[in-house]
C-alpha cells in the first residue's frame, strides 16, 4: 500500500485511517450480486469487481472503460490514478440516459478512476452503489462546460471495510453540479471534494447523510471554491450517529476576490441518538469579496423532546416516534436528489437504517 | 370516567399540584380555571404523561385503569386526548402522515383494523372542512408556518380525527379570534358532546364558555381545586376575580 496520510494533519484529524489500513489487508472473497441493486431506470449499466470492469455483467452505451492518467495531489485519490477506470464523455447539447454504476468490493484494496466531461448544455445523470467489503478508493475528476448538468447519487453501503471518495470539478459558466450521497452501510467512509466554480453563475450543491452505529466511523471534508461572479453553491449534510460512533462533516466555502455576488449556503446538522456517539462538524468560509451572501448555520443535538412528546400524546409508540423525527431530520439531505426513484431508493435504504439503529 | 384522587406532583423538585382530587363522568363537560402558576398546565401534562413531571402522590383512573401506569401513547389509545396550549412544530413531518400513523397506532392497540390511505383522506377531509382548514393545510408539516389561531383549530381537526372519550383542552382558547373562537367552540361542541365523552376546558377566560358550556367550573389555586360550581361560578370569577373567589 502506498503512503497514507496521518491523523496528525490537521485535514485528516478525524479520519478513520485504522480501518482503511485494516481493511486494505483483508483476504478478497466472494462478491455479492451486482444486480439486486439496480434501480428500474433506462440506460447505462457498469460493474466492477475488485476496481475490475465485468463486462458480463455491464451494458455500457455511452460509458467509454479507459485507462486514465489523472493528475491530482490528493494522497489517496492519486493512488487511483493511472488504472483502467471509466468516462463519460458528452458532446455539445447531448443529453445521455441515465448510468448505473454498482462498485462490489470483496476484500483488499480497489483503486478506480473516473472522469466525466460535459460539453456545452450537455445533461447526465450517475448513479453509484458501493456494495461488499475491503478498502474502496475511487477518484472522479469532473469538468462542465458552459450550461452543462450533472446529476450523482450516491451511495455508499458496504457492510464492511472502508470507501474514500475524491472528487475534483470544474463547473463553467452557468453549468450546474448536483450530488447526494448517503453513507449507511458500516464501513468507514471519507468524502473528500474539491470544487470549483469557475464560470458566471455556476452552481453546486453538494451535501449528503451520513448514518453511523456501533463503532463505526464517516466523514465529508468538501470545499467549494467560489471564482467567478454570481456563483451558487449549496451544501447540506447530516449525520445521525448512534451507540459509539462518530460523523465529522467539515464543508469550507471560499470566495475568491473578484467573486462578487456569490451565494454560499452552508448547513451542517448532526444527530445524536445517544449521548455515547460524536458529531464533528467543522464550517469553514473564507471570504474575499465584499458583496455576497454566505449563510451558515452548524448545530448538533438530539430528538426534540417536545416533538416526541407530542407525538406519543397523539398515539405514536415512542420507537416510531424516534424513527419519523429521524427520517425527517435526513430527508432534509436527500430531498434534494431530483429523480423521484432515485430519491425513494436512497430514503428506503435510510429507512432499513433506521430499523436497525432505533 | 376519571377519577382524580389526591394528586401530588412536581417538576424540578418543585411541587405543583398539592393534593388535587377531581371527578369526571361521561357526558359531563368541566371548566378548570385559575391564576397563572395555579397548576392548570401541569395538571394537563400529568394527565398526558409528559416527562420531568414527578407524581409523589394520589392517583388516577380512567376509564377503570390507573391512568398513570401508562406510557403516553397507551393513554391516547386508552382515549385521551391533550389539546396543547403550545402545539409543538414538527417540520419533515406532514400532519397527513403523522395523524395516520398516530390514529392506525391507536387503533392497532385497541385490535381495530388500520385505516387505509384512502379511508383516511376521507376522514381528514371531513374533519378539516368542520373546522375550516382545507386538506392543503393538512399535507404540510405540523404546524409549521401555523398562525397561533391555525394551530389550535388544527389541534381540534386532531381530536376529530382520533375521536378521544375524554379531550383535556389546555388554553384552547389563547390566540383565538372572534371568529376563530366560535369554529373551534362548535367544533368541541360537534365532537365532544356525547353521553359516553367528556371533556376539561382548561382555561383563563370565560369566553370559551360561552360557546362550549360547562356543566362544572373549578378553581385550581396554589396547586388544588378550591372552588366548584355550576357555570355560574364562571361569571362570578370575571366579576369578583380570582382573589376574592380563591380566598
Amino acid at each position: 500500500m502506498a503512503i497514507l496520510p496521518s491523523n496528525r494533519d490537521e485535514s485528516w484529524r478525524w479520519a478513520d485511517l485504522a480501518t482503511l489500513t485494516t481493511a486494505a489487508q483483508t483476504l478478497k472473497g466472494d462478491a455479492v450480486t451486482a444486480a439486486d441493486w439496480w434501480l428500474n431506470l433506462p440506460g447505462a449499466r457498469l460493474v466492477f469487481v475488485d476496481g475490475v470492469y465485468d463486462a458480463a455483467a455491464s451494458d455500457p452505451r455511452d460509458a467509454v472503460l479507459t485507462t486514465l492518467a489523472l493528475d491530482t495531489a490528493h494522497p489517496l485519490g492519486v493512488q487511483a490514478s493511472g488504472a483502467a477506470g471509466w468516462s463519460i464523455d458528452l458532446s455539445a447539447a447531448q443529453i445521455a440516459e441515465p448510468v448505473q454504476i454498482v462498485h462490489v468490493a470483496t476484500g483488499a484494496e480497489n483503486h478506480l478512476p473516473a472522469q466525466i466531461t460535459l460539453d456545452e448544455d450537455a445533461v447526465a445523470q450517475v448513479v453509484e452503489t458501493y456494495v461488499g467489503t475491503g478498502w474502496t478508493n475511487r477518484l472522479t475528476q469532473i469538468d462542465l462546460e458552459r450550461g452543462a448538468r450533472l446529476m450523482r447519487a450516491i451511495r455508499l453501503v458496504q457492510s464492511g471495510g472502508f470507501v474514500s471518495i475524491r472528487d475534483e470539478a470544474v463547473v463553467g459558466e452557468a453549468a450546474s453540479l448536483v450530488t447526494q450521497f448517503l453513507g449507511a452501510g458500516a464501513m468507514g467512509s471519507r468524502i473528500d471534494a474539491a470544487l470549483t466554480l469557475d464560470g458566471d453563475s455556476a452552481f453546486v450543491d453538494y451535501g449528503g447523510a451520513l448514518l453511523t452505529l456501533a463503532e463505526q466511523r464517516q466523514e465529508c471534508a468538501v470545499a467549494v471554491r467560489h471564482q467567478a461572479l454570481n456563483g451558487s453553491s449549496r451544501q447540506t449534510w447530516r449525520a445521525v450517529a448512534a451507540d459509539r460512533s462518530q460523523a465529522s462533516l467539515a464543508a469550507r466555502v471560499e470566495v475568491a476576490r473578484g467573486a462578487q455576488k456569490t451565494d454560499g449556503e452552508q448547513s451542517l446538522r448532526g444527530l445524536l441518538l445517544n449521548r455515547t456517539a460524536t458529531v464533528n462538524l467543522k464550517p469553514e468560509l473564507e471570504i474575499f469579496a465584499d458583496d455576497v451572501k454566505c449563510a451558515h448555520g452548524a448545530t448538533v443535538g438530539e430528538l426534540d423532546r417536545r416533538a416526541l412528546f407530542y407525538l406519543q400524546s397523539r398515539g405514536v409508540p415512542e420507537p416510531r416516534a424516534k424513527a419519523l423525527l429521524t427520517r425527517a431530520f435526513v430527508a432534509d439531505a436527500l430531498e434534494r436528489i431530483g429523480t423521484d426513484i432515485v430519491r425513494e431508493a436512497f430514503m428506503a435504504d435510510a429507512d432499513t437504517w433506521l430499523d436497525a439503529a432505533l | 370516567m376519571l377519577q382524580i384522587q389526591n394528586l401530588h406532583a412536581e417538576i424540578d423538585g418543585k411541587e405543583i399540584l398539592k393534593g388535587l382530587s377531581l371527578t369526571v363522568n361521561a357526558g359531563e363537560v368541566h371548566a378548570i380555571m385559575g391564576p397563572n402558576g395555579a397548576g392548570k398546565s401541569t395538571l394537563g401534562y400529568v394527565l398526558g404523561g409528559r416527562p420531568g413531571y414527578e407524581v409523589t402522590e394520589g392517583s388516577v383512573t380512567f376509564a377503570g385503569a390507573d391512568l398513570l401506569d401508562l406510557d403516553p401513547d397507551a393513554r391516547a389509545a386508552a382515549g385521551l386526548f391533550l389539546g396543547f396550549q403550545y402545539p409543538v412544530e414538527i417540520p419533515g413531518v406532514s400532519n397527513v402522515q403523522f395523524l395516520r400513523e398516530a390514529l392506525n397506532s391507536q387503533r392497532r392497540a385497541r385490535d381495530e383494523a388500520p385505516l387505509s390511505g384512502a379511508e383516511f383522506l376521507k376522514l381528514a377531509r371531513a374533519q378539516a372542512d368542520g373546522l375550516g382548514m382545507n386538506l392543503d393545510m393538512l399535507k404540510r408539516p405540523v404546524n409549521v408556518g401555523f398562525s397561533g389561531g391555525e394551530k389550535k383549530r388544527n389541534e381540534m381537526v386532531q381530536m376529530g380525527i382520533l375521536n378521544p372519550s375524554l379531550a383535556i383542552l389546555d388554553e384552547t382558547d389563547s390566540g383565538l379570534d372572534i371568529d376563530a373562537l366560535r369554529i373551534v367552540g362548535d367544533g368541541i361542541n360537534r365532537i365532544m358532546r356525547a353521553p359516553d365523552k367528556a371533556v376539561i376546558l382548561i382555561t383563563h377566560y370565560q369566553r370559551l364558555l360561552d360557546y362550549v358550556q360547562p356543566d362544572f367550573v373549578h378553581v385550581l389555586a396554589d396547586g388544588r381545586i378550591v372552588r366548584s360550581g355550576g357555570p355560574e361560578l364562571a361569571h362570578e370569577l370575571e366579576r369578583e376575580g380570582y382573589g376574592a373567589v380563591a380566598a
